[in-house]
């Protein structure tokens, strides 16, 4: 289930009986919802910029919320979005973190401090719909579920040990007393298995961090979370949006569920502990400002991150917001192992816009030699399931001409999805609108960012309604590009090109 | 398998028995062409150069099968080597016959003392002589040779059940053959397969020239192991049709390898083959022979009474005469005590070839057992375990490569080695079959061995005056 559906059907049941919100966090969003509830928009421009609250503007020095735009001076302030505030105001705190497919980890005041209770464990997660794979995490989750702080807090984080082996957990990043950093023997006896560690320290610290296990081949078996520390003071310019992403490679065989800590080469990759085209888009309005952390925790593989249709700001890293003077724009960003990388900008772009790890393999799960009956237009692998006995004879030659060419065939061909594997992608609010073709073309690390002007946005994260497939890209095009050269996916294509 | 795939599988059977019996193949084989220089990405194969082409069909009408029945009627009806076994009992009964016939008598015309007193004889006249056969020596004479004959028949079994049980061995080497040529055909598909994916890596950099070599290289091999396994279908008929005693057109055979037979217990069947076994059953036989002769020979010291007479005219005195002569032999050097030794050590050594017949037996029971009690553990390892759970691979792997996660050079090795397998499993049946045909038929074998006399390697001859 994604991270937040309880807080999503809230929503839809909010606006379905128009009534208003208690809290702050509902506020905001309920705030915005009233107004577009009260104004249907009509997603044109000078509507939305109408719309706008009336503390913050459509244009800053030449760049646009609304429409891709550089902006006047690349000293200027608001040179790419640069210092262009979100919709929200500062007072109204921070933008809630949403790690996509990721649960946060309660807590209770006790004794003075913020308890949190942190199980290591062996987890079952569905990397893809119909994968379960065998890692380790916490509380049933891979990555574990988010532990969100503000700075000033003092913490208490009871580690309990269900692993069949010693465990410690280190708060990477954190300037804390050092027999609480977790960096396994160095620091601290191993917590046994059955047993617990408390960890308790001050936070004094603010920005974007992360715990994991400190037992090396448990690291590459999965055992890494989510550790937020919003600051005292919320960070100017605002954001209205707050994306956490961790990324993940892991090495299973075929037939197999158990991933190979030891491999030196990997061939699943997950976001949030999904792969790409389970993993569930970031969905943001046209005109927010949106931040996105990127948090690599690959064994031993860098990642380019890319943004299709958006120039970022790199506003920090892990452990420390930048300053500004520091801020570096981009549109892919080089985040090493145990790095993160915080990326801030106006989503002026309305579209699906790919978000995903430049590395080509990294583009595609379980990759194979492409070879055999899927590129041979006589022959089909049901052929050989009919009997296993007597297997079909093979053609020597192939009446492709393609195979004249060296290098042939480049293109992945024959990637049926079965109509389970379909019904999982699809279900999913995040989804909806989608050209019908898109589970086709994200895979391993790769998501989606989706700017969705507001209508549309209510429409799809905000409503039960059905929505076709493609509708909501098709409109997008109608208001933003040009219709009478847009075609929309074949059947083939729906399909994968040949076949299995 | 269903019995669609059953009808499927044995009509290509067929027609790849049929093509084994084509002329020679090996001058018709083509030889796969070298690699050309620069790869192979501008390669036009053709069928042809690749892939190996079976020889004519056999003209003779529609493909029949032969059954194992048609087999041993054949057999039966035309082995010569029964009808030699058929030939010795025959034989035997008539020396029997032959030796419980009365003496003839004999009818002389006498002259005595011609020209005694001028005139033509004392004696003129006509004798008439028979010896008398005393102490039933003629009746234990023809006892002897009935007794031998009741050898020549269990001989005769013995015959028939090696005449059978090397029909049934043959029978079960050539279907064994028969499936072998099916999975060899498997194997060379797959073989085509590899070289065919080996040229798909190739143009995507994933594999090399030296990859290409050694698949090729891989492929005439299997193409030579599939000519083996025609030319073992053709030995294996020729020999089976040569038992049987008939010139048969070449058909394939219709059979199962498959054993329904109970588990064989090896106290039981060493008691089965004991009761039961012809030759034990002959050579007991024989020693019930070699009693009768010890008697037979007891008894030839008791002299025969020969008794002649006849009826004359004495010409001297022209008086009608007669004359009687009744005579016997002595015993008095000569009481045939030589000869009754002779029986009584042809006995003796009887008894001990009975004895060591039955260890024979056990020598032999004990190397078949072997092999049955061995080839069934592996038949049923093979049955329940070992090709079920490579077939479940075979299938999880192409399934696999369904879903994209496996490599389709991973579901060729798991096809090969499931067929490996099977090929093993034939082997393994076609032991256990043999088995169980020599331990069911008394351990016999060589259908095309000479029918042997009555007479056993050893024997003693009782000869009452050698020279």
């Amino acid at each position: 289930m994604p991270a937040n559906d309880d807080s999503k059907r809230d929503r839809r049941e909010f606006l379905q009986h128009g009534l208003m919100a208690a809290t702050a966090l509902a506020v905001s969003e309920a705030g915005l919802r009233q107004v577009r509830a009260e104004e249907p928009s009509t997603g044109d421009a000078s509507d939305f910029a109408a719309r706008l609250p009336p503390h913050v503007r459509a244009e800053y020095d030449g760049f646009s919320r609304l429409r891709p735009s550089r902006g006047n001076d690349p000293d200027s302030d608001f040179y790419l979005g640069k210092l262009v505030p979100g919709l929200r105001k500062i007072e109204e705190g921070p933008a809630p973190f949403v790690a996509p497919d990721l649960e946060k980890l309660p807590h209770e005041f006790k004794n003075g401090a913020k308890e949190f209770h942190l199980v290591a464990q062996p987890v079952t997660r569905e990397f893809l719909p119909g994968y379960p794979m065998n890692v380790w995490g916490f509380n049933g989750s891979i990555p574990g579920p988010t532990i969100e702080v503000t700075q000033g807090d003092r913490i208490r984080i009871v580690v309990h040990n269900e692993l069949p082996e010693d465990t410690t957990v280190h708060w990477h990043g954190f300037e804390l007393p050092v027999q609480y950093d977790g960096a396994s023997v160095l620091t601290q006896n191993p917590i046994k298995p059955g047993k617990t560690f408390v960890y308790e320290f001050d936070v004094h610290e603010e920005g974007t961090y992360f715990y994991h296990t400190h037992v090396a081949m448990q690291e590459a078996f999965g055992m890494v979370g989510w550790m937020i520390v919003h600051p005292r003071t919320v960070f100017d310019p605002p954001v209205d949006r707050d994306f956490g992403l961790i990324f993940q490679n892991f090495h299973i065989k075929a037939n197999q569920t158990i991933s190979d800590s030891w491999a030196m080469d990997w061939n699943w990759h997950t976001i949030n502990g999904r792969s790409g085209p389970f993993t569930t888009p970031l969905v943001v309005r046209h005109g927010e400002r949106v931040r996105v952390r990127i948090l690599d925790f690959s064994p031993m593989q860098h990642h380019p991150i890319h943004m299709h249709g958006h120039t970022f700001w790199v506003t920090g890293h892990e452990g420390a917001r930048s300053p500004k003077s520091a801020w570096i724009p981009r549109n892919t960003e080089l985040i090493a192992v145990a790095q993160a990388s915080v990326f801030e900008f106006i989503a002026n772009n309305p579209g699906d816009w790919m978000l995903h790890c430049h590395m080509t393999h990294h583009m595609m799960n379980h990759m194979v030699k492409h070879v055999g009956p899927r590129i041979r237009t006589d022959e089909h692998v049901d052929q050989f399931l009919a009997n296993l006995d007597s297997r079909p004879s093979v053609n020597p030659g192939h009446d492709d001409p393609g195979f004249l060419v060296p290098g042939y065939p480049q293109k992945m061909q024959g990637m049926t999805m079965s109509e389970e594997f379909m019904k999982a992608i699809w279900s999913r609010r995040e989804v909806q609108g989608m050209r019908a073709t898109w589970p086709m073309s994200v895979m391993g690390l790769m998501t989606t960012l989706r700017v969705l002007p507001d209508d549309l946005f209510e429409k799809v994260m905000n409503s039960d309604e059905q929505i076709p497939k493609g509708s909501v890209f098709e409109e997008i095009i109608a208001r933003f590009g040009d219709p009478n050269t847009y075609d929309k996916p074949s059947m083939n294509m729906m399909h994968g090109g040949r076949k299995g | 398998m269903s019995v669609q795939d059953l009808s499927l599988h044995r009509a290509f059977a067929i027609s790849l028995v049929m093509a084994a019996f084509a002329a020679p193949l090996a001058a018709q084989v083509p030889l796969v062409p070298p690699a050309p220089e620069g790869g192979f990405a501008q390669e036009a194969t053709t069928i042809e150069e690749l892939r190996w082409s079976p020889g004519p069909r056999n003209q003779i009408g529609e493909p029949e099968a032969y059954t194992l029945s048609m087999m041993l009627e054949w057999a039966a009806a035309n082995n010569p080597t029964l009808r030699q076994a058929r030939f010795q009992v025959s034989g035997t009964l008539a020396q029997a016959q032959q030796a419980g016939l009365y003496p003839n008598p004999t009818l002389s015309y006498v002259g005595d003392n011609i020209g005694s007193d001028g005139t033509a004889g004392e004696f003129q006249g006509a004798e008439i002589r028979q010896r008398f056969v005393t102490k039933g020596k003629l009746s234990l004479s023809r006892e002897k040779y009935l007794q031998r004959a009741q050898v020549a028949e269990h001989l005769a079994v013995v015959q028939q059940f090696k005449v059978c049980n090397d029909v049934r061995l043959h029978f079960v080497a050539t279907l064994a053959a028969q499936d072998v040529l099916v999975l060899r055909s498997e194997l060379l598909k797959t073989s085509e397969d590899r070289l065919k994916t080996s040229k798909e890596l190739y143009n995507l950099g994933q594999a090399n020239k030296v990859d290409i070599h050694r698949a090729t290289a891989d492929l005439r091999r299997h193409q030579l192991e599939l000519l083996a396994a025609e030319n073992r279908v053709r030995q294996q008929f020729f020999r089976l049709s040569s038992l049987v005693g008939v010139e048969l057109p070449a058909r394939p055979l219709e059979g199962t390898l498959a054993s329904d037979r109970q588990l064989i217990d090896f106290e039981t069947a060493y008691g089965y083959v004991l009761s039961g076994s012809p030759e034990l059953l002959a050579a007991q036989a024989k020693l019930r022979e070699d009693s009768i002769t010890v008697r037979r020979e007891s008894v030839q010291w008791v002299p025969d009474i020969v008794v002649s007479g006849g009826t004359g005219r004495n010409f001297t005195n022209n008086d009608a005469v007669a004359n009687v002569q009744v005579s016997i032999d002595v015993p008095l050097f000569d009481r045939n005590q030589g000869t009754i030794r002779q029986a009584q050590a042809d006995q003796s050594r009887q008894q001990q070839e009975v004895r060591r017949i039955e260890m024979i037996l056990k020598n032999r029971l004990a190397d078949r057992y072997e092999q049955y009690i061995s080839a069934l553990q592996q038949v049923t390892s093979y049955e329940e375990d070992i090709l079920p759970e490579l077939k479940a691979a075979y299938e999880i792997s192409l399934k696999s490569y369904r879903a994209n996660r496996e490599e389709w050079p991973t579901v060729l090795d798991s096809h090969q080695e499931y067929t490996m397998r099977r090929l093993e499993q034939v082997q393994n049946l076609q032991q256990l079959r043999s088995a169980e045909i020599l331990i069911d038929g008394y351990l016999l074998h060589d259908g095309l061995e000479a029918a042997s006399n009555p007479t056993p390697p050893g024997h003693i001859d009782s000869t009452p005056k050698p020279r």
